[in-house]
């Protein structure tokens, strides 16, 4: 489908005829500055903000920090005694939403999670409840924010397909492109909205995507790192850095393509209690803890390392690309340092660092 | 993710985190840490349907208790009840131990690859096993014994800490009497004890191995180590040398990310892996 | 704090003493962390190899309880090398020659000696303190937490004082609080000699200005400390000061829970059973609130609005987030409707309004207006009328006494030191994943997994004497009691140290501990006490 353009002054007009037969979710700055994504329900009162980066992803709105999954009772057969045990399922309901001002590295961990929970040996029916009916409308970053490394991880900042509609904004109006039937459906819905795109549009569009690729602050090799880690496991570095994490589990939680999870019986009463998933992080020590207390992996020195060896060269040999999708957010929460940015950089300077001891010893 | 396309749209409604009501028919207690439970589903018409493969895996939970898993020790073929081994060591074997018959527990599964009985067809094959890791192996020996024309020779290497701490040893003459060669060796005797003392490594055969020869080994991590390089310095192939691996889990299916080791997860790549898929041996 | 949170990042050398940073305080520990990749020196003083230790430049780790003699010693190599801060010293100070003078006696082999620190690393810390311009000190219960915790607190000053490292951005004395709150508490006058803002009872002009503001007659002389409380009723032997206390009929226990952190738990158990009437607010049914006669549910953070003031006086707004959960009732709505059943009209119709009563009454705090507190985040006291900014570092121009004074003080032993029957020092301490007598965190599934039981950490060479191995159940003992942990060997304590938590309360650390106290702050000696340790019974 070709694309159109949609007139800035539109756009909250448009986002209030989708958001009669959807719940809304967009990227809402509250009033201690901290921009969210978040349900809006009043348009007049709450504006998307799309200038700053939201400090979650849309994770929590599939695979939520806690959920929980059934229920279970317990009883005793009144003729015999025997214990008597059920569970019962407790599925989220499922609402029609648009997602809107997603950006790429946050789709691109939405289509990471969807293979994981939806791809798998089984699909996880809760997470599948929460993602149906979903529709996205994902805008470029004109100005990759001060963290984002998405060009490295090849997730950004442009899209070139997977969304519904993607957005590009060109001044006083947006460039509209369609992929999916979502997004086809809402341009034969609201044909008022768009008109077609001319050729300074066009012109426009390109020179944005054109810029936003020399705004980015950071210069992150990732292709290297995942080429360094095919080769060898830099034991050091991952004890050194290992050394300096804080046990927070803030960079698991915030990540959009961390999907690791926790499930625990929760006692209510005697006879009854819940079964609950919660949130977990690998870089917990009790992660791989087993029962009689033997713990396969040494976190003094492995705390981070399946970590980063997960999302660097796991995943690449798995799905053919690293799981990171640069969106920056862990730089900012890691209270140790030990941010995946710095880790990249940290393997390639140990790289560089060796290149030039064997080019001295020669 | 390798083409960016979302994933296929499979239709199923099924649930799976949702346990299933087993009750417990009969305990079988091997000794004084170990029972063996064998089990049926409530649901008969589920029952009637069930099947697994030797070398797969059950999650069972307990009220409270959570779920842990725990390999089958019977043969798919047994027709009354599949059997689950489990020995106490945490919060949640403790509390299975203290049920009886009659009780309920929650299963899930079965999950994980399953031993390669396909491809072990023909092959002489060697088992050795060190303490509970028997468990997972007895499903194989039975399986091997309903469908002895299909295998070669079996022979059977089992050692434990001491005797008391043996399992199974109600099947050790039966065994025995169907043409397995069965050789046991504790770590420490007990006066009574007329057998072998010594490491389950020193019973490994002295002969070089042929083609035709496989070994599957279960055990404490490390003693899977030493085994297996002690079947390779015997020239059995990495493809032939197969083991099953144990770690904590939490939803069986490949998602929550506990079993991930050495970049695959046990739980849906395993448990059953052979040498050469394993990278290397140390952290088991 | 003298200075702010956020100035570490800038300091060139940061000095921590008795203060395991990385598991405590966190985000402190972050700002450390940056200066030190920025090439700041970190100087730890802790007994124990902590993370934060593996970090620094210097690690004095020394004998517990020997901060006062390794400072001394460090003043000494400071007045020695002639790196002090003259111009400070005559400006700003007082009873500088006092101090001189005792530092002149200081034998520095003596020093090394007694402190366990080699003399050479005590002059490289001092120098490597004195020297640089930027230098703060961050301290914790690791000072705190003796009976000689006022001096020790002293000494750090007298260091500060004496390279004139203090009343200027970058530098300081910074304790660091334990509670997001228990600063808020003390300004509020939860202390038994003061009014809300550190005005004194003694002060015949105070205590009218509250009288009039409260409409009741208020006593002139100090209230009774914790200790005085929860050790009323001291055993037949106990101290002529316990003694003469006077005899306390009922309590109300707010959000605390002295039956498990409180020292010498025997002694706690028995005053609170011989009270007339206990009445205990919680948000859990605690081991203390068990033994009251009357339990008020009380409201969590979430579920209340006001302020908390954390260790850089910063006085932050918090919001209410869900409404109290069943018949739960924030503190505030507790003590005005116990207040008005006895008679007394106490009614403010929001946690604003009682603000707006202390900024009216208390001077640090004339400014902590709630909309003022709304629109930033969060103004840092003294902050003394609507138009004041706050203050991020304190005594820049001088000291609230005037100058400041040294106070020269002198090792202290420990009130319990070993003995061939209790052999090992006992340290008690936190643990990262548990806050307090855990009854928050060990109910959070994931915390309770990272940390599911007692710990005792103990030196390698003193396991292999006691034939123990990893995970063993240990039994512990003090002349005031015992309890069991499991093992946990570890380099990380030095041999003849012990470090235990008090989280669990199946190991009710406070069994073992003293209740003497430090004589002008009354803080007990948690942090050391005599033990012996065998082997415990099975698991």
């Amino acid at each position: 489908m070709n694309p159109v353009i949609l007139s800035k002054d539109h756009l909250v007009p448009l986002l209030r005829k989708i958001s009669r037969s959807r719940r809304l979710i967009a990227p809402l700055r509250n009033e201690h500055g901290d921009t969210i994504f978040s349900e809006i329900t009043d348009l007049d009162g709450a504006v998307p903000d799309l200038d700053n980066q939201a400090q979650n992803s849309l994770k929590p709105f599939f695979f939520p920090q806690t959920e929980k999954l059934s229920s279970y009772i317990i009883d005793r057969d009144p003729v015999n005694g025997a214990l008597r045990y059920s569970f019962h399922a407790h599925l989220p309901e499922n609402r029609p939403t648009l997602y809107f001002g997603v950006r790429s590295c946050d789709m691109f961990g939405l289509m990471y999670t969807d293979m994981i929970f939806l791809g798998g040996a089984e699909r996880d029916i809760y997470y599948e409840q929460r993602r149906k009916n979903a529709v996205f409308i994902t805008i470029g970053c004109n100005h990759p924010w001060k963290n984002c490394f998405c060009n490295a991880t090849r997730t950004g900042p442009f899209l070139e397909m997977g969304f519904d509609l993607q957005l590009t904004d060109i001044g006083n109006r947006f460039f509209v492109e369609a992929d999916r039937a979502g997004g086809m459906k809402i341009l034969r819905n609201y044909p008022q909205f768009f008109r077609p795109v001319t050729e300074e549009d066009r012109r426009a569009q390109f020179q944005a995507a054109l810029e936003a690729r020399g705004l980015f602050r950071r210069l992150v090799h990732v292709d290297l790192a995942v080429k360094l880690l095919r080769e060898q496991e830099p034991e050091s570095l991952f004890a050194e850095l290992s050394g300096r994490c804080r046990d927070c589990g803030g960079c698991a939680f915030l990540c959009p393509t961390c999907t690791c999870f926790n499930i625990t019986d929760r006692q209510l009463d005697e006879d009854g209690g819940e079964r609950i998933r919660s949130w977990d992080a690998c870089t917990f020590s009790g992660f791989s803890l087993m029962a009689g207390n033997h713990n396969p992996v040494d976190c003094s020195t492995g705390r981070i390392r399946r970590r980063f060896l997960h999302k660097l060269k796991h995943d690449t040999a798995k799905h053919g690309r690293p799981s990171c999708v640069g969106c920056g957010r862990c730089v900012d929460i890691c209270f140790g340092g030990v941010d995946i940015v710095r880790f990249i950089n940290s393997i390639s300077a140990l790289e560089e660092e060796n290149g030039r001891e064997e080019n001295h010893e020669r | 993710m390798r083409d960016n396309l979302p994933p296929r749209i499979r239709t199923t409604n099924r649930n799976p985190y949702l346990p299933r009501q087993a009750v417990i028919r009969e305990i079988i207690h091997e000794n004084e840490l170990v029972n063996t439970y064998i089990l049926s589903f409530e649901d008969e018409l589920y029952d009637h349907g069930f099947t697994y493969k030797p070398g797969q895996f059950m999650m069972v939970s307990v009220p409270h208790g959570g779920e842990a898993p725990i390999s089958f020790s019977s043969s798919p073929d047994k027709r009354d009840g599949f059997a689950l081994t489990i020995r106490r060591s945490g919060s949640l074997t403790n509390a299975v131990h203290a049920l009886g018959t009659g009780d309920i527990i929650g299963l899930r599964g079965p999950y994980g690859n399953g031993f390669p009985m396909e491809r072990l067809r023909g092959k002489n094959l060697l088992f050795v096993a060190g303490g509970i890791g028997m468990a997972p192996l007895r499903g194989v020996i039975e399986y091997c014994l309903q469908h002895r024309e299909a295998y070669g020779s079996l022979t059977i290497l089992y050692g434990s800490k001491s005797p008391a701490e043996f399992s199974f040893t109600r099947d050790f003459d039966r065994w025995e009497q169907a043409g397995c060669c069965l050789r046991l060796t504790v770590d420490a005797g007990d006066g009574k004890w007329r057998g072998r003392v010594g490491l389950v490594t020193a019973l490994l055969p002295e002969n070089e191995a042929t083609a035709g020869d496989a070994a599957l080994v279960c055990g404490p991590g490390i003693m899977i180590r030493f085994v297996i390089e002690g079947l390779e310095s015997r020239g059995y192939t990495p493809e032939n040398i197969i083991t099953t691996l144990e770690r904590h889990m939490k939803c069986g299916i490949g998602v929550c990310g506990h079993c991930h080791f050495q970049g695959k997860l046990i739980c849906t790549d395993g448990p059953v892996f052979s040498r050469d898929q394993l990278s290397d041996l140390t952290n088991l | 704090m003298t200075n702010s949170i956020n100035e570490l990042d800038h300091a060139q050398v940061i000095l921590v003493a008795g203060s395991n940073t990385t598991e405590a305080h966190p985000q402190v520990a972050r700002r450390i962390f940056h200066a030190v990749d920025n090439g700041a020196a970190l100087i730890v003083i802790d007994p124990r190899r902590t993370r934060l230790a593996d970090k620094a430049r210097i690690h004095l780790q020394l004998r517990p309880g020997t901060d006062i003699p390794l400072i001394n010693g460090m003043m000494r190599c400071i007045i020695d090398e002639n790196l002090i801060d003259d111009l400070f010293l005559s400006m700003r100070t007082e009873n500088y020659f006092a101090l001189r003078d005792m530092l002149l006696k200081v034998d520095l082999e003596e020093t090394a000696a007694l402190t366990g620190v080699p003399r050479k690393l005590i002059a490289r810390a001092a120098r490597t303190y004195a020297r640089a311009q930027r230098s703060t000190i961050c301290y914790c219960l690791g000072v705190t937490q003796h009976v000689c915790g006022t001096a020790n607190v002293e000494t750090y000053a007298n260091l500060a004082m004496l390279t004139g490292h203090v009343e200027q951005e970058f530098t300081g004395v910074d304790p660091l609080r334990g509670q997001n709150n228990v600063q808020g508490a003390c300004d509020m006058g939860a202390l038994p000699a003061v009014f809300p803002g550190y005005q004194s009872v003694a002060d015949p002009r105070i205590k009218k200005k509250f009288e009039q503001a409260w409409g009741v007659e208020l006593p002139a002389t100090p209230g009774l400390t914790l200790l005085d409380m929860t050790h009323n009723r001291g055993a037949a032997s106990g101290s002529a000061l316990q003694k003469a206390l006077p005899r306390l009929r009922a309590m109300f226990v707010m959000g605390e829970n002295p039956m498990l952190s409180d020292p010498d738990l025997h002694q706690v158990e028995k005053t609170l059973k011989g009270l007339d009437f206990l009445v205990v607010s919680d948000l859990f049914l605690t081991e203390t609130a068990r033994l009251a006669d009357v339990v008020l549910p009380a409201a969590s953070f979430a579920e209340k609005s006001g302020t908390v003031t954390n260790s850089e006086r910063r006085v932050q707004l918090m919001h209410r987030a869900i409404a109290p959960i069943g018949d739960s009732r924030p503190d505030h709505r507790i003590i005005m409707s116990l207040a008005r059943r006895m008679d007394f009209a106490m009614d403010y119709e929001s946690p604003a309004e009682i603000m707006e009563e202390i900024c009216l009454l208390t001077p640090i705090y004339g400014g902590m207006y709630h909309d003022r507190l709304a629109s930033s985040h969060g103004l840092q006291w003294p902050c003394t009328d609507r138009a004041h900014a706050g203050t991020p570092y304190l005594h820049k121009y001088s000291f609230t006494r005037g100058r400041g004074r040294f106070v020269p003080a002198s090792h202290v032993e420990p009130a319990e030191p070993v003995d061939a029957d209790y052999p090992l020092m006992l340290i008690t301490g936190r643990r990262y994943h548990h806050y307090h007598t855990g009854t928050m965190s060990r109910l959070c599934p994931t915390l309770d997994r990272e940390e599911p039981r007692p710990r005792l950490d103990m030196h390698p060479d003193d396991a292999a004497a006691l034939q123990l191995r990893q995970m063993d159940r240990v039994r512990v003992s003090s002349r005031r009691g015992s309890c069991e942990f499991n093992l946990h060997i570890t380099p990380r304590t030095p041999p003849g140290t012990l470090y235990c938590d008090f989280h669990f309360h199946e190991a009710p650390t406070n069994k073992l501990t003293l209740a003497t106290a430090d004589p002008t702050a009354r803080c007990p000696e948690f942090k050391l006490c005599a033990v012996q340790v065998r082997k415990g019974g099975a698991g």
